[in-house]
């Protein structure tokens, strides 16, 4: 038999709101529609209520009765996202889950009810624990959802909006536990109810003794749905949603902000709701987009790719500030959209006897906040690549495999002489000196374009001065080569280059090439 | 006229203080090494097996003090002869000088990344040869390179990576003054700091002393001296260079010996160095696989 759970969250407007600024939970706070003389109240907070504001009162009216009430308009963009954090929810307790509109949720809980726990003892009916674990998981988002749990759609729903939650109503019984109610339960919004009570029948338990046919020959199509509610039927099964591709977490802004701290803030806390929701579904942010609404009008949008699946709020909004000092959207925000891309996140394998591995959370905000700081080809793992030419690299994204199981001991070393790579080559002038056979050795260098080489101690308090002159230049004591190499001899223009290893009389070993007919480069020291 | 000030109940009485409420649950006694029930369980056992027993808080004590004492071999022999036997893990090591210090950087990397562990090299000096060290033995795999450009970004990435989780953080400041304002003492404090209490090693390749007091060691690497294949008109192949070490500093042992290093060229490798001095004319010697020597 299915059985289908119905999450309700009460003044789901309000909610929404509240979700977005929690700071205004324990104030008079009134949710207005409309604007100007069309302005009035739809939803409001307990505190407001007990005061005297109801919705329906115009905004006007609930100001002359609470001057201190704190008015808010609706937010289309905080209501989607709480009604998408939902769902998100829903979809932690099972697959087949409907989306019904503003706050209501219907998913099919056949079978699942068995593997939810409870810390009260005193809960023995597994579908009761499951609803208890549906409420808690609500609170986690800041809904205050109700749960009903039914055979039916109705059933639950009606189950769902009983103040007292969670209510089960048990398999076979929703038409027992449907009779009593009033027939604007069936179905609020249609006049249907309305018809039926003035025929003269109050409950739905009236209703469905009546013969179907005969509703259906007085109120049609809708008569006869009615019908198969007050039994306990659905007219429609349930339809589940296909999973979202993406996160959404977004903010109408009361007044556009003009500095980038305020922002921040309000971006923090809506990143935090995005990370939540994503850790409730198992997923990491991969790339993070962001719309900014601009006053008066116009978008700015933007996207952050981050290295490696990330829920880390503190990276993300670390990356959000570079971007937006880089450069400013240039116009007051008036309200933002995150959109989070998911992926899964990395795991690995601690081992017990070998080294520890990285966290891959850990090491996947690190890279993130690295690359925001040096920029990007600045971090990663390095790569050799195939070719002839010294200076050749490449990085690549670091992601070390697992340590091994076990710690060893290192081999020793093979002792080779490193050499310093300068990126790009120096240009130099040379004098060279004619040799045996063709070999042209050279007699003297010269540094030809700037280069640091002051390797004393800074005084403290002195600034360096990049570019400041220079020095590679000397007699040569000792020259090498030339040692010929040829790169790309299929193209049209091969590189070809002669090498030679020079040590000069003042000091330094340094390795130069010859690029053309007249260009010459330092393109390495061995380091002393 | 005396008025007598009125006491209210609230007040604490000094002579009769009541009972002060207990704000914090006191914490559950954790049975230490030498608790009831273990000397009772050990009194228990056979004597062979009461010594291998041991109770929780003597394995993490045990632990904390392997951690303490582990080294990481740089695998250069003379090198970690004078150091004890290697860089000591959760501290900071620094050589200077202007000897053969990128050598060292590489043979260590080398060392740590062939044991499975996740080393990363902070190149200030943006003079890192991917090819050079995978010959050399690096397994570019678990090597992060980071290639900074100011001083700033040198140490604010070494605290970063440190507090990470890395074992083995590299700074190489090239061979020459990177860009930037000097830092302040307190930063090499506070990257000590992070190496203590992350396990992590960190050397620190500079041409000058920079770490001061905060390091457990300091080697000074000078005099560097190239050696030639070939003698007179023959031509002519760079060996290596030689390079001396030098302990200026150490927590543990005593400073002021010294060693001589010495670093091959990757095509040296194979040829014999007589002595000192007195150069051996190699037989084969080829600088790159596909270079050949001019005519």
């Amino acid at each position: 038999m299915t059985r289908l759970a119905c999450f309700y969250v009460p003044m789901f407007v309000l909610a929404a709101r509240l979700r977005s600024e929690p700071d205004l939970l324990n104030e008079a706070v009134g949710i207005v529609e409309g604007s100007g003389n069309n302005a009035h109240i739809v939803a409001a907070t307990r505190r407001a209520r007990k005061k005297g504001i109801q919705p329906g009162l115009s905004l006007s009216q609930a100001r002359a009765i609470l001057p201190k009430l704190i008015a808010r308009g609706r937010d289309s963009e905080c209501e989607r996202t709480a009604q998408e954090a939902l769902l998100e929810v829903a979809e932690t307790f099972s697959p087949r889950v409907e989306d019904s509109g503003e706050g209501l949720v219907f998913l099919d809980v056949t079978g699942m009810e068995r593997h939810f726990a409870d810390e009260n003892p005193d809960v023995r009916s597994p579908e009761l624990r499951l609803a208890r674990a549906a409420i808690r998981a609500c609170d986690v988002i800041s809904l205050p959802a109700r749960v009903g749990i039914a055979g039916s759609k109705l059933a639950a729903r009606v189950a769902a909006e009983l103040p007292k939650s969670p209510t089960v109503v048990a398999p076979g019984e929703e038409a027992t536990f449907l009779a009593p109610l009033p027939l604007t339960r069936l179905s609020p919004e249609l006049e249907a109810a309305a018809m039926l009570q003035r025929f003269g029948l109050s409950s739905i338990g009236e209703l469905a003794k009546l013969p179907e046919s005969e509703i259906a020959s007085r109120l049609g199509q809708v008569g006869r749905e009615l019908h198969w509610a007050a039994r306990g039927i659905d007219p429609r099964p349930l339809m589940p949603r296909p999973l979202p591709p993406e996160f959404r977490e977004g903010m109408e802004l009361e007044w556009p902000l003009v500095a980038l701290e305020p922002f921040l803030f309000i971006a923090n806390a809506a990143l935090d709701r995005l990370s939540k929701r994503m850790e409730i579904q198992g997923f990491a942010c991969k790339r993070l987009e962001f719309t900014l609404t601009l006053d008066p009008d116009g978008y700015d949008a933007r996207g952050i790719d981050l290295p490696a699946p990330t829920r880390d709020v503190k990276t993300m909004l670390t990356l959000m500030r570079l971007d937006l000092e880089k450069t400013p959207p240039g116009a007051p925000v008036a309200g933002f959209s995150f959109v989070a891309h998911p992926d899964r996140p990395r795991r690995a394998q601690l081992s017990l006897f070998g080294p520890s591995a990285v966290s891959p959370e850990k090491l996947a905000t690190t890279i993130a906040k690295l690359i925001s700081i040096l920029g990007d080809g600045r971090v990663g793992m390095p790569m050799t690549v195939d070719g002839h030419l010294p200076e050749r690299y490449a990085i690549n994204v670091f992601s070390p495999p697992s340590p091994p199981d076990i710690r060893r001991t290192p081999e020793r070393a093979r002792g080779l002489l490193a050499v310093r790579t300068f990126r790009p080559p120096i240009p130099i002038e040379v004098t060279t000196r004619e040799a045996e056979g063709d070999d042209v050795q050279i007699a003297s260098i010269r540094s030809l374009a700037n280069e640091i080489s002051d390797s004393r101690p800074p005084t403290p308090g002195s600034r360096v001065e990049v570019g400041s002159k220079v020095d590679i230049a000397g007699t040569v004591r000792i020259c090498s080569g030339p040692w010929r190499i040829e790169e790309g001899w299929w193209a049209d223009r091969p590189d070809i280059r002669e090498y030679w290893d020079v040590e000069l009389e003042r000091g330094g070993v340094y390795r130069v090439f010859r690029g053309g007919a007249t260009e010459w480069f330092v393109d390495a020291r061995y380091e002393m | 006229m005396a008025v007598l000030a009125r006491c209210p109940d609230s007040q604490f009485q000094l002579l009769e203080a009541p009972p002060i409420p207990e704000l914090l649950i006191p914490p559950q006694v954790v049975e230490s090494g030498q608790g009831e029930a273990l000397r009772n369980l050990r009194a228990s056992l056979e004597a062979s097996i009461a010594a291998k027993l041991t109770s929780g808080s003597e394995l993490v004590r045990t632990e904390a003090r392997q951690r303490r004492e582990e080294i990481l071999p740089t695998t250069i022999a003379p090198l970690d002869a004078l150091l004890g036997g290697g860089l000591a893990r959760g501290k900071v090591t620094e050589i200077a000088g202007r000897g053969t210090r990128f050598s060292i950087v590489i043979a260590t990397l080398a060392a740590a990344t062939s044991i499975g562990e996740a080393a990363a090299l902070i190149d200030a000096g943006d003079s890192f040869d991917p090819q050079l060290a995978e010959s050399a033995g690096v397994d570019l795999q678990r090597l992060l390179w980071v290639r900074p450009r100011t001083m700033k970004e040198t140490v604010t990435a070494a605290e970063m990576i440190g507090a990470t989780g890395f074992q083995l953080v590299i700074i190489d400041m090239g061979s020459r003054r990177p860009p930037g304002r000097r830092v302040p003492d307190a930063t090499w404090v506070r990257l000590a700091r992070v190496a203590e209490s992350h396990g992590a090693t960190i050397l620190v390749s500079a041409p000058y002393a920079l770490t001061g007091t905060t390091s457990e060691a300091m080697i000074l690497a000078h005099a560097p001296r190239p050696r030639w294949l070939g003698r007179g008109n023959a031509p002519r192949v760079l060996a290596g260079i030689e390079t001396r070490l030098k302990l200026e500093k150490h927590r543990r042992l005593r400073p002021g010996q010294s060693t001589t290093v010495f670093f091959r060229c990757e095509e040296a490798v194979g040829c014999q160095l007589s002595a000192v001095g007195s150069i051996v004319i190699p037989t084969a010697g080829t600088r790159h696989p596909t270079a050949r020597k001019a005519s």
